[in-house]
């Protein structure tokens, strides 16, 4: 059964309410630790269709044949009727899946640089990289046909720190998107894998706070579900969310020119010069609020339909001042290397809750490593507390590209 | 309705490993894939078999029809104000080893997962609930029963205060602990804490863990592994002593002999390389009631729920996260307390297991997923009520 013939029995069955997805991908991907190693080739396929008929169904499967047989389960149910969303139009140029080289052979140099970075005490026990290419096609009842493909180097690095009879395991994620940056991995890698071999706890209880890049990543990455929500906590509605110099944006058209369900990327200002402008909207929220779509309907598989979902999330400064002059600025505080369990962000109760490692600065300087500390308080004065960012800017993924900057929080509370 | 398929082919030799997957089950893929395989070892084409597939003949719309009308009415009735996902997964794998006969086998599991709203002393509140189980036409009244537990009136919770504790793990969730302390650090190739203590007792002489797989009644449970051995239960704890770990083909191979596979290859998909990995993590029953367990707690916890838990191997240091809790003050039930997170050392905290186990063993339905590497594979467990002592507590958020 070709795609053609899915489309005709797509329309039959939900004539001008139906969306068929196609998904293409590569990938090579390899892990060394050690003298093991391990070298995979992956190469999946899949298609995926939305229609109305007028119950609300979705189907997904490896192959236009298993599609169809897909559709005839899907169809069985009984679901109750729902009205399905405005499609988007277009059309853009058919595309071919590119070819793609095999990942670097990188571990080497890493374990190098780890080892470097820490004084012998932290040693690469794995890295795995991969990289893929995929190609994407939307057609839909109102004569849509776009397609678009994209390329990825993603991987993960784990470390392990030993001092004495004391270890710690360490792991950091990364994409590239050009040439890597193999020195800030191994330094990110280092500090994660030996800061907390100190036992230090954290000397103070109050100060500045600098926030290394995956750390404000995993900030932005807590705070993104207030611009996908029909109905965010109040606290969140505030005018003023950042600081006047600050902007939050999320801009997935470096990533890809069309959402999953066919909409065009576009750069969306959620956050403008501190005060909140706007929100992200997928077909259905689109719909449901009457705004315009913006191009955030995400397929994270061909195996789920799409849901509403930042793509490409960053802040933005104005006036961005280099890290060395970030630190230069605390007076007394403490660096967040990396977080040592997941951020805990209760939106609903403006709470946040972060356990991090990393090292006291004292009039600008390094004073010593905290084993593990802890920040507690309020989202809401949290962001407001953001003075800077830098300018240099790491997109990690998770899941979604996020922006990760080293940033500056001019008060924080300590545990 | 998703229907997806994947073939993958494996070679591994001398500590190097290549799979080639297409996601696709048919003779083109297959040769794909080999082909890929072959264009990267230089190796000749390995034989091919025909298994004898399980039959796994999908109910699809019927199945779902059926869980849906049973479904329905028990939410209606116990959490009229849900936000529920349920899946019905529909698993046939089939496995061509290199050496030893071909296997297939087939597993139909169901999750019901989600928030509700239920009814506290002084207000409304929303409640996670989590239960996993293989497909079986009982499991209706298994769900009803803890969903009614779950919606049951509560007092207002207090926070929980940082500190040291003693705690009982009720309900099963003890399964959760040692899925964490033991069966992670076990899986062959792990470093952790416990690696070189073979045969060394780190518990008390009440303590009887196994990982079975062969226990189909749970969630984790199937005939065969990804890489076609048949798995044993194996036995990690006998009276306190290490006894056992969990291997692969893989794992034995890089062990020279020294140690066979007992069918803990899992991959979550085809693509996947099988990793060493536990599945049900069983723990045997002791004689003590739950009164006397109180009475020896005297001061500490009592925890029913644990909905997240973390190991790092290579320090031994373990969190355990629990949505709500009970105070117990001089061996009875007091204040109920918010969510909060237990943490400890694997060794210290084995040792910390108070001999007395409870007499009754439940299976702990909310744990139904294990990630590690990336790979999300199935897992569950049973447990006693068991008493732990000097964990760390703080308050989660």
């Amino acid at each position: 059964m070709s795609e053609i013939s899915l489309e005709r029995r797509l329309e039959a069955a939900a004539p001008g309410a139906w969306e068929l997805y196609r998904k293409e991908g590569s990938s090579r991907e390899t892990w060394r630790a050690g003298r093991e190693r391990f070298d995979s080739f992956r190469r999946e396929t899949g298609v995926a269709a939305r229609w109305w008929d007028p119950a609300p169904r979705f189907a997904a499967a490896g192959s236009p044949e298993a599609l169809s047989r897909a559709m005839g389960l899907a169809s069985e149910p009984a679901v109750g009727p729902a009205s399905p969303p405005a499609w988007p139009t277009g059309t853009s140029a058919a595309e071919d899946l590119p070819e793609f080289e095999s990942p670097p052979e990188l571990a080497e140099e890493l374990g190098r640089l780890v080892a470097a970075e820490s004084r012998g005490e932290a040693t690469l026990s794995a890295l795995t990289l991969r990289r893929g290419v995929t190609l994407e096609r939307v057609v839909n009842a109102r004569g849509l046909d776009v397609a678009w493909k994209s390329e990825a180097t993603t991987g993960v690095a784990e470390a392990v720190g030993r001092r004495g009879s004391r270890s710690c395991e360490a792991r950091a994620v990364f994409r590239w998107d050009a040439a890597g940056d193999l020195t800030g991995l191994a330094r990110r890698l280092s500090d994660r894998a030996t800061l907390p071999l100190s036992d230090r706890a954290s000397p103070i209880d109050r100060g500045e706070w600098l926030l290394d890049v995956s750390v404000t990543a995993a900030l932005l990455a807590g705070i993104a579900p207030l611009f996908v929500r029909d109905d965010p906590p109040p606290w969140a509605l505030r005018a003023d969310v950042l600081q006047p110099d600050l902007s939050l944006v999320d801009d997935a058209t470096p990533d890809a020119p069309f959402d999953g369900e066919g909409t065009r990327s576009r750069r969306v200002v959620l956050v403008e010069n501190g005060i909140r402008r706007g929100e992200l909207h997928d077909l259905a929220s689109a719909g449901r609020s009457g705004a315009s779509p913006t191009g955030h309907g995400v397929r994270r598989s061909y195996r789920t339909p799409p849901t509403r979902s930042p793509r490409r999330l960053f802040l933005e400064s104005i006036r961005p001042r280099p890290q060395r002059d970030l630190l230069a600025t605390v007076r007394r505080g403490l660096f967040a290397a990396a977080l040592t369990t997941p951020l805990l962000c209760d939106l609903e109760n403006d709470r946040y809750e972060a356990e991090f490692t990393g090292v006291v600065v004292v009039a600008g300087r390094a004073q010593g490593p905290v084993a593990a500390a802890r920040a507690r308080g309020r989202i809401s004065e949290l962001l407001r507390r953001i003075a800077a960012i830098a300018p240099e800017q790491e997109f990690l993924p998770s899941p979604y590209p996020i922006g990760g900057t080293a940033a500056l929080v001019e008060r924080a509370t300590f545990l | 309705m998703v229907a997806t398929e994947g073939l993958a082919a494996r070679w591994r030799r001398d500590g190097i490993e290549r799979i080639a997957a297409i996601s696709r089950a048919d003779e083109t893929a297959l040769r794909e894939s080999v082909r890929e395989l072959l264009s990267g070892a230089g190796r000749g084409a390995p034989p091919l078999r025909a298994a004898e597939r399980s039959t796994l003949e999908s109910e699809g719309p019927a199945s779902a029809e059926r869980w849906r009308r049973r479904l329905s009415p028990l939410l209606a009735r116990h959490a009229p104000r849900h936000r529920f996902r349920w899946t019905l997964v529909e698993a046939l794998r089939d496995v061509f080893p290199a050496r030893g006969e071909p296997v297939s086998h087939a597993r139909r599991r169901i999750s019901l997962e989600g928030d509700f709203t239920a009814a506290s002393r002084r207000r409304d509140e929303s409640r996670r609930f989590s239960f996993h189980a293989p497909e079986t036409e009982s499991l209706t009244d298994e769900i009803r029963n803890r969903l009614a537990r779950a919606a049951e009136p509560r007092e207002a919770p207090v926070p929980v205060s940082e500190g040291a504790t003693d705690a009982i793990l009720a309900a099963g969730s003890a399964a959760v602990l040692f899925h964490e302390i033991l069966s992670h650090p076990l899986e062959a190739g792990a470093a952790s804490p416990l690696t070189g203590l073979s045969e060394a007792k780190v518990a008390c002489g009440d303590l009887e863990v196994r990982d079975d797989a062969m226990r189909l009644d749970l969630f984790g449970g199937y005939e065969w592994d990804d890489e076609g051995t048949r798995p044993r239960a194996v036995k990690l704890l006998d009276a306190g002593r290490l006894v056992g770990r969990l291997t692969s083909r893989a794992t034995a191979a890089a062990a020279s002999g020294r140690e066979s596979s007992n069918g803990h290859g899992r991959r979550a998909e085809a693509w996947d390389p099988p990793l060493p990995r536990g599945s049900n993590l069983v723990v045997s029953a002791g004689a003590t009631t739950g009164e006397e367990l109180l009475r020896r707690l005297g001061q500490g916890l009592w925890i029913e729920e644990l909905d997240a838990g973390s190991v790092e191997l290579a320090s031994g240091s373990f969190r355990l996260r629990f949505p709500r809790a009970r105070r117990v003050r001089r061996g009875r039930l007091a204040d109920e307390l918010g969510a909060g997170i237990l943490a400890g050392e694997i060794l210290p905290s084995l040792k910390a297991i108070e001999t007395g186990l409870g007499r009754e063993v439940h299976a702990y339905r909310a744990l139904g997923w294990c990630a590690r590497s990336g790979q999300v594979v199935p897992v569950q467990g049973e447990a006693p009520d068991v008493l732990i002592r000097g964990l760390a507590v703080r308050a989660a958020g």
